[in-house]
């Protein structure tokens, strides 16, 4: 190996390992067999009643057992977000084959993404200083009403002491994570970094949801999570958690063990919107593209497969498949597309769980169809019905939020060692 | 490996409990004012504490003109976007540019975010079987629509983010500004920090017993805990050779950052101070320094008697024999903790502290810690040519983070 060949495997990041709690099961293997299947998780939410709300169905995560993946010890002091987080972090260093000791754990962290941290706790801890007075507000809640609590116990837990942040900006908490992650590896902060976003369903923030006529259905038809599709009425809550380790190319080849794609760029951009409003069109979502696309050092003639932030809300989806459908104009057969909050529903730091399934797709090669979409709204090349096989070079991760935030990522197969 | 870009800082704006802009600041932290005192914020009653770092008098319309709608804007909201227009002002980028707009981005460091707007959608949420609570009152509450609101308003159409690491927000906030620039992401950000007095962040942090029922102070013997502010603290950062190019005042340059974890407990240090060591010496490291190039520390320096401890054996760990020779403080003890916004807040404080060449002071410091043996400039503000600040930010989760500024003249060149 040259010293230009060293040089690029140092900046050059990698994804090794896979963790992933999610309502299509817990594990990369059975999430892999269930989303690759075209399996859906949406039915009606069971851990709340549900029935007093305009909407009655959810994408829950049913077979979760924290004491398999987490220490007695630790266990009492966790809600539930950040033992899903654990869990998740846990199964990515397993993935990874790397085990914490004190030769390493100063080189490895932490960046998560979160959207709204413990909705339930911060609730439950108004509730008692509203109605019982601040005598009586338990301090045990205090730490886990912060957003940070997730990624401070899940250091705890694993006993890594490197670089520790979490990052909230809404639907793009886990892309923005990602991207900041690889940063920091390049920037030598760190040696293997956890990265990925958490959210979880609570009956407040379901509620909330509804109050915010976000959720399917709009209308008086069928509920459910239908991504690019003519007929789509909202979008359909979800919780889950996906976080992915990642170290230089340099790193793994040391080590022996093989990534499951690279990640080759990011960008990140913004456009004018009112608070939890939409942008009036879909110039940022391009331009962020293109920054992407550029700090990759690859064109939209590259570009494969795209994993998409739609979620069956009426804007998203439009500015989303008007943004490919001019960007990718030029590339004649057109990238596929697959939006897996058909199955998956709106987690908003859904890109720890969908960053997860590309780079299975990456190692796989194959994109897992789109649940719910029946009419597409443009023609595009959507993955439908069933997975289609392709070799993935390079692919976009989509994060777009509400409040006109954008992060893109790139994925794609490692180049031949 | 290739040479970083240089990043520099071009403005400057602040609205805290002792100054409402940055001259105002710069002779608060030269006479050392406190700004702790009674809350009329909200009622104080049931609680151990009725002081806080309250800005006082703040009207919204006196720094925001009524180009901009302040509705459903957060106290949080309205603070940060002030101070941002008083830090583009001072830039000289008032206002912004076109071009500079598609490439300027905002980082800002949360805490209570709109929280305190939440607390009477919460009241109505729990009094009235939720039947009227106005939900329409959450779409501010989380501390990212601050970040949105500056970037709606001036147009932007550069990268976005929050981090809301507790008390280390802040700090972490301004590196990640400068990774931006460095990578490509960005030409301009404005980065920073906002923490809004509320009163279910201060009743946290009355049930954890972490507040000095009186006003705190800093590395003394009898500490009893720290006091809780408000603030918004802004920074516009540029590439150097851009801020050269345009003619533009230079306050001061990060030169690196470090950010680890204790991994210890959620809300106490750990008394190893190795989480505060390793995040001082990776801040130094990315800064290309070494212990012997600090000229001033400012401190985290909250005022419990478990931070002030473990931050001064930190020190002691990291400078040695030199940690005696160099003066720390803690300027917490005038603008009270503010949590989220603080690592931006001091990291102003650091960057006034190079460019006027003067050390603000500990003040309500009475009786010496034989745990806390280091010079803490308790005697008052100090005059000092620095080239070198450190500053520290420890927060729950065991989330540390240290910035280091330096001076540089109006050509760029560093004064080594």
């Amino acid at each position: 190996m040259n010293e230009q060949e060293r040089t690029d495997n140092a900046q050059r990041i990698v994804i090794t390992g896979i963790g992933m709690v999610t309502p299509l099961g817990i594990g990369k293997e059975e999430f892999g067999r269930r989303i690759f299947a075209g399996d859906c998780a949406v039915s009606p939410v069971q851990s709340f009643d549900a029935s007093a709300f305009s909407s009655h169905c959810g994408a829950e995560i049913t077979d979760f057992q924290p004491r398999n993946f987490i220490s007695i010890k630790n266990i009492r002091r966790m809600d539930k977000i950040s033992q899903l987080t654990a869990a998740a972090a846990r199964l990515a260093l397993e993935d990874a084959g790397i085990t914490v000791n004190p030769d390493n754990r100063d080189r490895i962290g932490i960046i998560l993404g979160t959207s709204f941290g413990a909705t339930d706790v911060t609730v439950q801890f108004a509730e008692t200083l509203l109605k019982d007075g601040p005598a009586l507000v338990n301090p045990i809640l205090v730490p886990n009403t912060v957003m940070n609590a997730p990624a401070g116990h899940t250091s705890i837990e694993l006993g890594f002491r490197g670089v520790n942040t979490t990052i909230t900006h809404f639907a793009v908490s886990a892309e923005t994570a990602i991207a900041y992650a690889v940063s920091e590896i390049r920037r030598g902060a760190a040696d293997f970094i956890l990265t990925g976003g958490v959210d979880i369903l609570s009956k407040f923030y379901y509620e909330a949801l509804t109050r915010f006529h976000a959720l399917s259905p709009l209308d008086e038809n069928i509920e459910e999570s239908k991504p690019f599709d003519r007929d789509r009425n909202g979008m359909v809550a979800g919780e889950g958690c996906g976080i992915i380790c990642i170290e230089s190319m340099e790193s793994a080849l040391a080590r022996g063990r093989e990534p499951y794609c690279v990640i080759k760029g990011f960008g990140q951009g913004s456009s004018p919107a009112t608070p939890t409003g939409w942008p009036e069109n879909s110039a940022g979502v391009k331009k962020t593209i293109s920054r992407a696309l550029t700090n990759a050092g690859i064109t939209p003639q590259d570009i494969e497969a795209i994993s998409a932030a739609a979620n069956g809300s009426i804007t998203l989806d439009r500015i989303e498949a008007e943004a490919y459908a001019e960007v990718f104009a030029e590339n004649k057969s057109g990238p596929w597309i697959t939006a897996l909050k058909g199955a998956l529903g709106e987690s908003f730091s859904s890109g720890g769980v969908r960053t997860c399934a590309l780079a299975l797709s990456c190692a796989k090669g194959a994109m897992p169809p789109t649940c719910g979409l029946y009419t597409p709204l443009a023609q595009l090349k959507f993955v439908r019905r069933r997975e289609e096989k392709i070799e993935i070079n390079n692919a976009l991760l989509a994060g777009i939020s509400f409040g006109g935030t954008y992060v893109y990522l790139v994925l794609g197969k490692c180049p031949d060692a | 490996m290739q040479t970083k870009r240089r990043i520099v800082i071009t403005g400057l704006g602040t609205i805290n409990a002792v100054a409402h802009n940055i001259p105002d600041f710069v002779s608060a932290l030269s006479a050392g004012v406190c700004g702790i005192g009674p809350l009329d914020l909200f009622e104080t009653d049931g609680f151990r504490c009725q002081n806080g770092g309250q800005i006082k008098n703040f009207s919204p319309r006196n720094f925001i003109s009524h180009h901009f709608s302040l509705k459903r804007m957060s106290r949080a909201d309205m603070l940060s976007f002030a101070a941002t227009l008083e830090a583009l002002t001072d830039a000289g980028l008032y206002p912004l540019p076109q071009q500079l707009a598609e490439d300027a981005g905002v980082v800002i460091g949360g805490g209570s975010g709109g929280l305190r707007e939440a607390e009477s959608f919460y009241r109505d949420l729990l009094n009235k079987n939720g039947r009227h609570a106005r939900f329409s009152k959450l779409s501010t509450v989380y501390c990212a629509s601050s970040a949105d609101r500056i970037a709606s308003n001036l147009d932007l159409s550069g990268p976005k983010a929050t981090f809301m690491t507790a008390c280390s927000a802040g700090g972490t906030a301004l590196g990640y500004a400068r990774d931006l620039i460095q990578n490509g992401q960005a030409k301009m950000v404005i980065a920073g920090g906002v923490e809004p007095m509320c009163r279910i962040t201060y009743a946290a942090f009355n049930a954890l017993k972490s507040l000095d029922p009186g006003v705190c102070h800093p590395f003394d013997q009898n500490r009893a805990g720290l006091s809780l502010g408000e603030a918004a603290a802004i920074m516009i950062l540029e590439p150097l050779e851009k801020a050269l190019a345009r003619g533009a005042k230079i306050h001061g340059e990060i030169l690196g950052y470090g950010v680890t974890c204790d991994s210890f407990h959620m809300t106490a240090p750990d008394e190893n101070a190795s989480g505060a060591i390793r995040s001082m010496q990776a801040a130094l490291r990315d800064s290309g320094l070494t212990s012997e190039d600090v000229d001033y520390i400012n401190a985290h320096g909250t005022a419990t008697p478990v931070n002030d401890a473990m931050e001064t054996r930190a020190i002691k760990e990291v400078f040695g024999k030199r940690a005696y020779s160099i003066p720390v403080s803690s300027t917490k003890a005038m603008t009270a903790h503010t949590l989220g916004a603080a690592g931006a807040l001091e990291g102003i404080v650091s960057v006034l502290a190079l460019e006027h060449g003067f050390i603000p002071p500990t003040i309500n410091f009475r009786e010496p810690d034989p745990a806390c043996d280091l010079d803490y400039v308790t005697e008052g503000a100090r005059k000092a040519d620095l080239r070198v600040v450190l500053s520290n930010s420890f927060a729950f989760g065991g989330n540390n983070t240290t910035v280091i500024f330096g001076k540089c003249d109006k050509n760029g060149i560093r004064n080594e």
